[in-house]
Formats: structure tokens, C-alpha cells, sequence
């Protein structure tokens, strides 16, 4: 016998719908269960890089403020550009956010690759991988907002019952950032070129954004189409309930969030389903 | 525990021989090719194997399932397939319970942290809390005797040691099932020992195993049923010494082609008594079957073959034409005395059937194992049965005194 029998009809393929209820009661089950892993894989990578850098958290300063330091320069030398808060301030509110978006991407987009022998070797949600990854970048964030703390102290910005809606914009940015890295470490596993293509997209969609100048100002059929990118809604809103004590707009906000959710539902349905594939195509 | 269950029903696994194409370039054209004709999923395709035919078998609790074969037969194949690193191509594969699974462990210890924080990620790895791994932590230190290292990072360890790490943390999780891919090789005998007996003590709390491995002797004394995995197949599956004989035969005279039937039937052999037997007891085997009428010039013989599981080889063989025996027709139960004089180990006795021919040994009938343990200590393949006297030599004491 070289061939299996021909095919009957598989019980154990469940119309799509009972399947989509199934799928999503494990995927929400195995992260319940395996919640502890999540936490630890988050710990030892800090603790690895506690370990083998002499600067440590220092690092996760680094970018955004030389990143501010640089557009600065740019900004209020070159060209005066008018931001409605201290260009600095403005400059690090969105370099911040943006800098845990794109390291998670950064860090993520290789995460299942850089751990193949425990992805060939042991079962457990691999979901797990990136999203570690995130939690990380998120502890960076954290450190890294003492210092725009100290800019607003710096600048005489004081806070406004407004920063109480910090979480919900950090949870939109959450799910968006989980939903694009899900899609990337899959990606990567499959072809590698999407490390390659990573960066030239980050680079891309930094300046799509509002992070350091405000994209709003591109009008036409290009501004537009940038509207549509919820990155700049989601940063704009930090900077609207940290510096300027508004609410978010709420139109482009609740579109980010919508994108976000969306987004985040797809990708990890998808990347559950090709989950059993990883180990052999790793 | 105790409700644990393992069970692959009629699974098939494709694989691909070769590069796959991992990068864009290769995908465009490897995409159009599979839009331009689709390829049904019970068909290989030119690069492709069956990794897999057709395996089946059910481990209840209690029982622990050995796997056998030579390289390359699909053994490990079967495992991640049961703890759902690989999904089959055709049938199922169902695992209930919490999964141990021993797959080359150590492998998944990081090695810049430290054995301690090892400990704790391998532990959530495997599906443990954090609470219950500190519960256990001292007996899993304890487990794998590094002592003071436990705090130096894994990188400076010795392989040994790292294996040793990671055996102990997998046989301190409470698991409802237990899957095990050659770690009876892990660590000095001293360590294999522990491991061994760990894994035997689990089963006996009635977690169902599955094991792989070469060390045919640990898969007879711990499993009570095995398969014979030879290409993808299973060429076996029945008792322990049954499939390892099949897999010693194949191995010495592979592809032997099937005896035609001629009506001699053997359905079991037992032997009775206490095992282990020491070196140089006497052990009673009886081979319980059916003969055909005789006929004219063709003599039904049962062969009695005894291999030792350490090496493979056949230490012993006889038949009953060489003791000059006619089978009766109809059922009959054939008493085989044997004197065991051989060195400790394990040791399959082997039965084989048909007509007398020169050049064949016969079909394979039913098999069993003898442990030998104890008795006159020696060293070498074959028990003399050496007598001893010493006495001082006339006259000798006195002469050295000149």
C-alpha cells in the first residue's frame, strides 16, 4: 500500500462556523492556561538583556531621545513647524509610542525563527513568542515615559484628568501592535524576506505617521489614503490626553480601535490555524 | 491522574525531500505552478514521502508502548506528531491528559540563564505553574545532582550535566501522559539508572508512555507492548520481544520473503517461574500450537531461538528435528528445558515454524523475554560452569625457607 485510502468524509473536519467557535475557544483557552509562560519567556528576555548589556534599560531611552534630539534640531532650526506644544515634547510623545511599536515589530518579526529548537521540540502556544516580545517592548515604554515626565516638568506642562484614558489608548495600541507582529513572525517563518522588508516598511510608515511632524498637513489624494493608517490616530491621542488635555477625536480614534481589533482577530485565527505547519517549516 | 490515553488512529505524514522554498523568490513560481493544477492531498508530488503509512495503536494507562526501528523508520515522527508539533496528513492522532514529553530535552534551556532560571522557564514550557515548580524545586535539584551549579549559568555546563537539568525538571511534572524520545541515554550509568527508574515508577502509577529508543534491553523490561516502525511502516507490533527479534532479524537479513503457510500453527510460548533467572538456572519455555496431519516427506519442525537483547545476536538455536521429535497432529504443547548459561541481561527466546529446509529458518512464531540476573559471577558470552580449588603444594613452604 503506498497510498492512504481514499478520502471519506473526515469527521474530524466540523462545519466552518462550529470550527471558528472551537478555534477560538482553544486559542483563548491555551493563553489562560499557558499565561504563567507568557510571563516568564517575558522575564528572562529582560533578564537577558539585563545580563549581557551594561546599559540595560538605558537603551530603550536611547533611540526615542536621540531620535527627538535630532528633529529637533530639524524642526524648530531648519524649518519652524508649528505643533501647538514645545516641538521637543511634541516630538518625544510620538517618538515614544512609535519606538514601542517598532521595536515590537522590530524584536517580533524574527521571534519564532530565533527560538526554532524550542518551536521543533515542544508544544505550547506559539502566539506565546511575540507577544512576549510586546510585553518587553511595553516595560521600554514605561522607562522610557519617565523622561517625557521630566520634559513636561521641564516645559511647564501639567497633567489633566484626561491621562486617566492612558490605558484605553495603550490597549488599542496593544491589540494593533499584536496583530501586525503575529502576521510578521508567521511571515518570517515561512520567508525570511519579510525581515528585509521590515525595515524599509518601518522607515516608511514612521514618516506616515504622525510621530514627528503632523501628517495632516499632506493634503490630496495622498493625505487621504494616510488617513487611513491608525498609527497617527493612536498617537495623536497621547498627545491629545497628555499634553493638550483633550479627548481623543473620537471619528479617527474609533477607527484605529476598530482596525485594531479587527486586525488582531484575523491575524491570530490565522496564525493559529498555522500553527501545526511551524515545526516542519521552520 | 490515571485517565490518561493515547491513540493514533490510521495516520499518514507527508513530507518533502529537498530545500523547500523559504524565500519570496522561490514562492512566486512554486505558487503558480500550484494554481495551475492542484494537487489532491493523497497523491505525492516529485519530491515528496510517506513519512508515515497507516499507523495505529492505542496505549491505555498502565501500559507503555515502546517504539523500535532503524533510523530514518518514523519514530520521532510518531512522537511530535502526538504532542502536536506535526499534524498528520490522514487520520488522527488524540492525546488526553497533561503531556510529558522528554524530546531531546536540555535542548530548550537557555544558556546564558542560569540552571536555576532554567528550571523555571522548562517548567512553564512544559505547562507547569510557577508555584508548583518552586514546590519542587528542591527535589528536581536534588534529581539531577548538580548541587552548587544550580545558580551557574547553562553555557558552562558539561553536556552531561545539561541533560541531567533537563531530565529532572521533565520527571518532576505531574503528567497524565508520558512521551519519551531516546533520553534513557542521558547523563553516566549511575544517572541512567535514576532516570530509568523514574520513568518505570511513573508507569506503574498508571501514566500510559510511549517510548522510543536503540536500548532494546530498557524497552523490554519497561514496555508491554511494541511496534516495529521500518520505513513508515509497522512491520511489528505484539510483545516487546516479538518486535525486537522481528527488528534483529530485519536488521541481520532484512526483507526476508514470507514462508509459505503449511498448515503448522504456533499460537504462544510462556515461560514458567520466578524471573529473573541467575546465570546457569534452568528455565521451563511451553509452546502451545496446532500441527497439521503429517505427510509424506515433509517434516513440520518448531525452532527454539534464544538472542540476547544486548547485542542482537543469536547466542542459541536448536529445533526439534535436531531432538529428534515428531509433532502429533492437533493442538500440542511443546516443553522447552533450557539451562541459561549466559551472562546477566535480557534475552528473547524466539520460535520459528515450518518444513525442514537447509538454507531458511522458518516463519517466526511467538516470543518472550527471560531476564538473567545474579548467580556465579563471570564475564564473557558463555557460562562454563568454572570449578574453583585452591590448596597449598606439598613441601612448598619449607623449601622457600633454604
Amino acid at each position: 500500500m503506498t497510498n492512504p485510502p481514499p478520502l471519506r468524509q473526515d469527521p474530524s473536519r466540523p462545519h466552518p462556523i462550529v470550527a471558528l467557535r472551537d478555534d477560538l475557544r482553544e486559542m483563548i483557552q491555551e493563553l489562560v492556561q499557558y499565561r504563567e509562560l507568557l510571563l516568564t519567556m517575558t522575564r528572562r528576555d529582560l533578564l537577558l538583556r539585563y545580563k549581557q548589556t551594561i546599559m540595560g534599560f538605558g537603551w530603550s531611552i536611547l533611540m526615542p531621545v536621540t531620535y527627538m534630539i535630532v528633529f529637533s534640531l530639524i524642526f524648530t532650526r531648519v524649518v519652524k513647524l508649528e505643533t501647538g506644544a514645545p516641538y521637543p515634547i511634541y516630538a518625544y510623545a510620538g517618538l515614544l509610542p512609535w519606538n514601542f511599536f517598532a521595536s515590537s515589530l522590530r524584536f517580533a518579526v524574527g521571534s519564532l525563527t530565533s527560538n526554532s529548537t524550542l518551536v521543533t521540540k515542544v508544544y505550547f502556544p506559539r502566539e506565546i513568542l511575540p507577544f512576549s516580545i510586546i510585553l518587553v517592548s511595553l516595560v521600554d515604554f514605561a522607562v522610557g515615559a519617565i523622561v517625557l515626565a521630566g520634559l513636561m516638568a521641564w516645559y511647564g506642562v501639567g497633567l489633566h484628568w484626561t491621562v486617566l484614558l492612558l490605558p484605553v489608548v495603550v490597549l488599542v495600541q496593544i491589540l494593533f501592535t499584536a496583530g501586525v507582529t503575529l502576521l510578521l513572525a508567521m511571515g518570517n517563518l515561512f520567508f525570511r524576506d519579510v525581515k528585509y522588508l521590515l525595515e524599509i516598511l518601518i522607515t516608511l510608515w514612521m514618516f506616515a505617521t504622525s510621530v514627528v511632524y503632523p501628517v495632516d498637513r499632506i493634503g490630496g489624494q495622498l493625505g487621504g489614503l494616510l488617513g487611513l493608517n491608525p498609527m497617527t490616530p493612536i498617537i495623536e491621542a497621547y498627545r491629545a490626553i497628555l499634553l493638550h488635555g483633550t479627548l481623543p477625536a473620537a471619528g479617527p480614534f474609533a477607527w484605529a480601535a476598530a482596525v485594531s481589533v479587527v486586525l488582531l482577530a484575523v491575524s491570530w485565527l490565522a496564525f493559529h490555524r498555522a500553527e501545526f505547519r511551524f515545526a516542519e517549516n521552520i | 491522574m490515571g485517565d490518561g490515553l493515547i491513540r493514533l488512529e490510521g495516520v499518514w505524514k507527508k513530507f518533502r525531500r529537498g530545500e523547500r522554498h523559504d524565500s519570496l523568490r522561490d514562492l512566486i513560481p512554486a505558487l503558480g505552478r500550484s494554481l495551475l493544477r492542484r494537487q489532491p492531498e493523497g497523491d505525492l508530488g516529485r519530491q515528496e514521502f510517506w513519512a508515515l503509512q497507516d499507523v495505529s495503536f492505542v496505549v491505555e494507562p498502565g501500559e507503555a508502548l515502546g517504539i523500535i526501528g532503524p533510523n530514518g523508520a518514523g519514530k520521532s515522527t510518531v512522537l511530535k506528531i502526538l504532542i502536536r508539533l506535526l499534524r498528520p496528513t490522514h487520520g488522527r492522532a488524540l492525546l488526553r491528559g497533561r503531556v510529558g514529553s522528554l524530546i531531546e530535552i536540555g535542548g530548550s534551556l537557555h544558556p546564558d540563564l542560569t540552571g536555576r532560571e532554567n528550571i523555571f522557564l522548562q517548567g512553564s514550557i512544559m505547562g507547569m505553574r510557577r508555584a508548583e515548580i518552586a514546590r519542587r524545586f528542591d527535589a528536581i535539584v536534588e534529581f539531577s545532582g548538580l548541587g552548587d551549579f544550580i545558580d551557574t549559568p547553562v553555557k558552562r555546563f558539561s553536556s552531561g550535566m545539561h541533560a541531567r537539568l533537563g531530565f529532572s525538571v521533565a520527571a518532576h511534572l505531574e503528567t497524565d501522559v508520558l512521551i519519551i524520545d531516546e533520553v534513557l541515554a542521558v547523563g553516566d550509568a549511575a544517572f541512567q539508572r535514576k532516570a530509568f527508574d523514574r520513568m518505570k515508577e511513573m508507569v506503574s502509577r498508571g501514566v500510559p508512555a510511549v517510548i522510543v529508543s536503540h536500548q532494546l534491553e530498557r524497552i523490554a523490561s519497561l514496555c508491554n507492548s511494541a511496534i516495529l516502525l521500518v520505513q513508515g511502516r509497522v512491520a511489528c507490533e505484539g510483545a516487546p520481544a516479538e518486535c525486537i527479534g522481528a527488528y534483529a532479524r530485519q536488521q541481520s537479513a532484512p526483507a526476508a520473503a514470507e514462508e509459505p503457510t503449511d498448515g503448522l500453527r504456533l499460537d504462544a510460548i510462556a515461560i514458567a517461574g520466578p524471573q529473573p533467572v541467575p546465570s546457569g538456572g534452568r528455565i521451563e519455555a511451553v509452546v502451545s500450537g496446532e500441527a497439521p496431519p503429517a505427510r509424506q516427506g515433509l517434516r513440520h519442525i518448531v525452532g527454539v531461538r534464544v538472542r540476547s537483547l544486548q547485542t542482537g545476536d543469536v547466542v542459541f538455536a536448536t529445533g526439534t528435528l535436531s531432538h529428534r521429535l515428531e509433532l502429533p497432529a492437533g493442538p500440542f504443547d511443546l516443553a522447552v528445558e533450557l539451562q541459561m548459561n549466559v551472562p546477566p541481561g535480557i534475552y528473547a527466546v524466539e520460535t520459528t515454524s515450518g518444513p525442514w529446509r537447509r538454507d531458511r529458518d522458518g516463519r517466526s512464531g511467538p516470543a518472550t523475554l527471560v531476564h538473567v540476573d545474579g548467580g556465579q559471577g563471570f564475564s564473557g558470552p558463555v557460562q562454563l560452569n568454572c570449578a574453583m580449588r585452591v590448596a597449598p603444594r606439598d613441601g612448598a613452604g619449607e623449601k622457600s625457607r633454604v
